[in-house]
Order: structure tokens, then sequence, then C-alpha cells
């Protein structure tokens, strides 16, 4: 009878999503992999029905308490989608700008303080603080300044108030933005060095083969990288309008999940997130990212999923001079935001949150009521690519212990910095003996 | 002195918002007197919120053997941490591992008070048991007076 191992992860995350790793394998192969994510429906797109439109971008902001912006712009483009409401250029412009702030906050919190300990062998970012102060503060600065953008723009830094559809309820004068000038040109510093020792770690190398290539899909726009708007694209010729989503992209459910999963009805799994963008539209990056990325050869194109938290550093890095940007041409629009006259219509958009595409539908009725509400977001979309990944990364890796196995099973996860293995420091792995099976 | 008190928690998880009722009976107790930081969650804002300062922080908690709306008082920054059960989003910390963060990188505040109240239903959209919602008056009245002490002026309205 073959030698039969499990790894079994009980317990993934204690936040948006909650979830377990089962991993069964033997000496001809790894023979299943369930990402389990266990947490109960939370059933937003149904009890949005019969809620007025202007209360979608606060109501999903509730279902991330670190990528709410995100929710935020998918809400309200997908109902201005619908109302054929445009709002101007300045307004455009502080959307930009409070996403920039977003995958600042978010970025940062991942790549310092649950990404970078698996490089440097720490079991949690504390234990990693302890060795590394400097690195841990720069980080948390770093952070301050996203939260500080996200604060102005959106009335505080977790769960912001103040987006709404049309544009704000209150714009910033000139000033309250110069005022953040300083701030966001040292912590883009920081953010240069962060690329630069984001660079330097020690990658496992890890390539997938020429038949099992990943299909990166993200937004893409002519003239900048992408947030808020763009066409759905992929590496496998994929270009469409938002409106065409669910022509191209399924939803399945699996028995041992509560999350669905998402494929591409044509081809099945693809990837969404920092690498898709990067590999879609690293040429739209400013002038200065490229710069460093030529410098410290980075190429153009990545492909190891553990060198995401490169991609995710040069990100942060235009995130600031997108923002400075963006401040230093600000103009305050006439007036916070745009209205128009309410009507039966259906809408839908899709925004790049910082772990990616983030699909929203609505429909609403004469009165402004949802009547329909579908929303798709990164982290159900890349399941069915993380459980490939560690099908196909096991074989290299079988000959660790048994302690750097689980490591690094953990660490391919948090690759995609998916909600559901947030504090995956907590988890808990076991070899179990199946029925009549051999276990270590 | 400089004063602030912190809530750890999230409104619309049942007993998890009593951290942030407290803050509301404190501000309608002191106003603008007295800095109140509702976190819902960043326990790295915590860092930069109590740098330097004296601070209470209010949490909710779960602990095996005792009753809603039981207060446990703690000095954060000498008693061994409680071992909380949170509910909120959140990306990585909790409060005990944000002092140990904080002990690290020589980030801790001056004074730590740490009110912890037993809760026992987080359920999203839940209101607060009864139990848990009557700690919150007897909390803000302990924090009130433990400002007073140790400040006197500012803090000396005759609010009731």
């Amino acid at each position: 009878m073959a030698k039969s191992k499990t790894i079994k992860v009980d317990y993934l995350a204690r936040v948006e999503g909650e979830g377990a790793l089962y991993i069964r394998y033997d000496d001809g192969g790894v023979q299943d992999v369930k990402l389990k994510i266990f947490e109960p429906p939370r059933f937003f797109e149904a009890f949005m029905r019969g809620r007025d439109y202007l209360e979608a971008p606060d109501i999903t902001a509730r279902i991330c308490g670190i990528c709410p912006v995100a929710y935020q712009m998918s809400a309200v483009h997908a109902m201005e989608n619908a109302l054929a409401l445009q709002p101007p250029p300045e307004l455009r412009a502080l959307r930009r700008l409070i996403y920039c702030g977003e995958w600042i906050e978010s970025h940062v919190l991942h790549i310092y303080m649950l990404h970078a300990p698996d490089f440097l062998g720490y079991p949690s970012a504390v234990a990693m603080a302890k060795d590394h102060p400097k690195i841990v503060q720069d980080g948390l600065q770093i952070k301050k300044a996203g939260n500080a953008l996200v604060r102005l723009l959106g009335g505080r830094e977790v769960h912001p108030i103040n987006v709404r559809v049309g544009g704000f309820y209150r714009v910033p004068a000139p000033p309250e933005l110069e005022a953040l000038r300083e701030q966001l040109a040292e912590a883009r510093t920081l953010a240069e060095e962060t690329v630069r020792w984001t660079a330097s770690l020690p990658f496992p190398k890890f390539e997938r083969a020429a038949a099992d290539q990943y299909e990166f899909v993200a937004l893409s726009h002519p003239r900048e990288y992408p947030m808020n708007e763009g066409r759905i694209v992929s590496t496998r010729g994929l270009d469409i309008d938002p409106g065409e989503f669910e022509q191209h992209f399924r939803e399945e459910h699996v028995s041992y999940s509560h999350a669905l999963h998402s494929v591409l009805a044509a081809r099945g799994a693809y990837m969404v997130g920092p690498m898709a963008r990067y590999n879609l539209n690293s040429d739209r990056l400013s002038a200065r990212v490229l710069q460093l990325a030529d410098d410290i050869g980075f190429p153009p194109f990545c492909a190891n999923p553990f060198q995401s938290i490169v991609v995710r550093s040069l990100e942060v890095l235009h995130a600031f001079d997108e923002a400075l940007r963006i401040i230093d041409g600000y103009r305050q629009p006439e007036s916070p935001y745009t209205s128009c006259e309410v009507r039966a219509s259906t809408g839908c958009a899709a925004t790049e949150a910082p772990r990616g595409l983030l699909y929203h539908r609505y429909g609403i009725d004469d009165a402004g009521k949802i009547t329909a509400a579908r929303i798709v977001p990164p982290t159900s979309q890349n399941q069915k690519t993380i459980e490939s990944d560690l099908r196909l990364m096991l074989p290299q890796f079988m000959h660790l212990p048994e302690d750097e196995l689980r490591n690094r099973c953990e660490q391919a996860i948090r690759n995609y910095d998916p909600c559901i293995s947030c504090s995956t420091h907590f988890l808990r792995m076991h070899l179990e003996q199946g029925a009549g099976e051999l276990c270590r | 002195m400089n004063w602030a008190i912190i809530s750890l928690g999230n409104r619309f998880r049942g007993d998890d918002g009593i951290g942030p009722l407290v803050l509301d009976k404190l501000r309608e107790r002191f106003g603008r007197a007295l800095d109140c930081i509702e976190n819902g969650g960043d326990m790295t804002q915590l860092l930069e919120d109590w740098r330097e300062r004296h601070v209470c922080v209010v949490d909710a908690v779960v602990l095996p053997g005792r009753a809603a709306g039981d207060i446990i008082r703690l000095d954060g920054l000498a008693d061994p941490p409680l071992e909380t059960v949170r509910t909120t989003s959140s990306h990585g910390l909790d409060l005990a591992e944000a002092i140990e963060l904080g002990r690290a990188l020589g980030a801790l505040p001056l004074r730590m008070d740490i009110y912890a109240i037993c809760g026992e239903n987080f359920a999203t959209g839940a209101a607060l048991t009864a139990d848990v919602a009557a700690a919150a008056g007897r909390v803000a009245r302990s924090i009130a007076e433990t400002l007073v002490q140790q400040t006197g002026g500012p803090f000396c309205t005759s609010n009731p």
C-alpha cells in the first residue's frame, strides 16, 4: 500500500474568510488539494435588496476591513454605469487618490506584517520586529501615510464614510491635500527602500511548466496603471468590457467551500491581483518605478508567485507617485458629487482591489431600491489557482522536513494575500494516518 | 498628562461593540476635552495612537468561567495578556501582539489601563447583551475617576 501523507490545516484565518487547508499526497504525487472556506455565507447580496442605491458603497464597504475602498469604488462605478452618470475629471482623480491610499495600507500590511516573516524565517511580524525593528518601523511609517490619505478623503481610515454615488459627500480643499505632501514624500523614500529590500529576499524557485502557465486577468487602461477603470484583459487574449464579465466568467459551488470558485468559462482557473496587473500593465507604471525595477533587475513579467511581494512593493511605490501627481494637479471640484434622476436600470463595474479584480453588478428600480446585487471578489477568483499552485509545488518541496513543508504551503497561500489566510501564522498542521495507510 | 481612551471592536457585532459604547458615554461626559479613539481593527494604528501617552484600552473578551458583563482591569504594561477572542476584521494582530510589537519597537504608551469586558454574543447585527451593556456605565465611571485622580482640572466637570 502506498505511503500516504495528509497535510491538514484546521483554521486558516480569523477574518473575512475562515478556511482550512487539506492536502493528501503520496510517493506517486499529490492526490488531493482542498482550500476549504468554511465561514458561513454572509448574504450581503441578499440583504442589499430593497436598500437605497446610495447605500451600496457604505454597505459593501463592510465586507472587508482592509479593502473597503475597493468595495466602495466598484459599487459607485456600477451604480453610475446603471444611471449613465459621469463624474468630472476632478472627482475621478480623487477616487484614484483614495484608492492609492488603500493600496498603500493594504499592500504594506501584507508585505511587512504577513509575508516578509515567511522569507526571513520568523513565525510572525512580532518575532521579526525583535530582530529587525527598523524594517517593521519603516513599514508602519509607510502604512501611516496610506492611512492619512484614506482618512482625509474617506473620513476615517477603516470603513470610510465619505464616498458616495456620483463622487464624495465632501471634497478636500487644496491646502488639506498639500498638507499631506511632505508625509507622502517621506514615506515614498521608505517605499523605495522597501522595493530594494523585498527584491533581496530569498525566493523559493517555482515556475509552472508550459502546459500549466497562469492565465493572468486584470483591468487594463490605455493611459494609466489600472485602478478604477479599464477593459478586462488576460494573457491569453481575453479583452472584454466589464459589462461582458458574466458572459466569460462563471462561479461554481464546490462541496468543501462556502466561497464560490470563479473560473473562465472557456479555460478554467486564472489569477487576479498584483502579479496579473503588473504582467499586463507594467509599462504604465510611473517612470521612476520602471527605472527602479530596471535598476534591481526585476523583469517586466513575473511568473514566480513567491515574488509577488516585490510586485506589491512596486505597486506601493507607484501609488505614492500617483498620489503625489494627483495632489500636485488638484483642482477642487465645483460640487463634491454629481447626481441624476433615478430610473430602473442595471449596471456593473470592475475595479482593481489590492488583491485583484472586484466585480459588482446591481439592478435598481424606479425608486432607486436595489433589486439585485452580485459581487465577485478577488479571493474567490484565485481559489482554484491557489489549489493548483499547491498541487504543482508540492512535488518540488516534498524533501523538506515536516515543519518546513507546512510553512511552505502556508507561504504559497500567502503569496495571494487572500483574506482567508490573513492570520495563518497561527496555523497548526498535523500529519494523520488514514485508514490502513502509513503516515509519518 | 496626555490621555487617550481607545476602544477596540465593532459596533455592529454584538458584544464586540462594548468598547465603542464606553467611548460614547465618556464623550457625553467630557466632550472634546478627552481624546476618544475608536479602533475598528487596525492594531498597528495603536502604536501611533498610544505613543508617548497615557491610555485606557477598552475591549471585549471571551473568558471561560466568566459571566457576560464581568470586567477585568489590567495593567497592560505589566500584567500578562488575556487571551482575547476577536471577531472583527483584522489582518494579523490582536491587542496582546500589538503590545508585544510596541515593546519590540520601543513604542509602548507611558501607561496602559486595559478594561476587558466579558461578552458572549458576537454575531453580526446582534445587539449588546444586557449584562454587557450594563457594564459600560461602570467602566466609564471607573475611567472617569482615574482621569480625575490623575489629571485633576481638565476632567473635573460638573456633568453627571
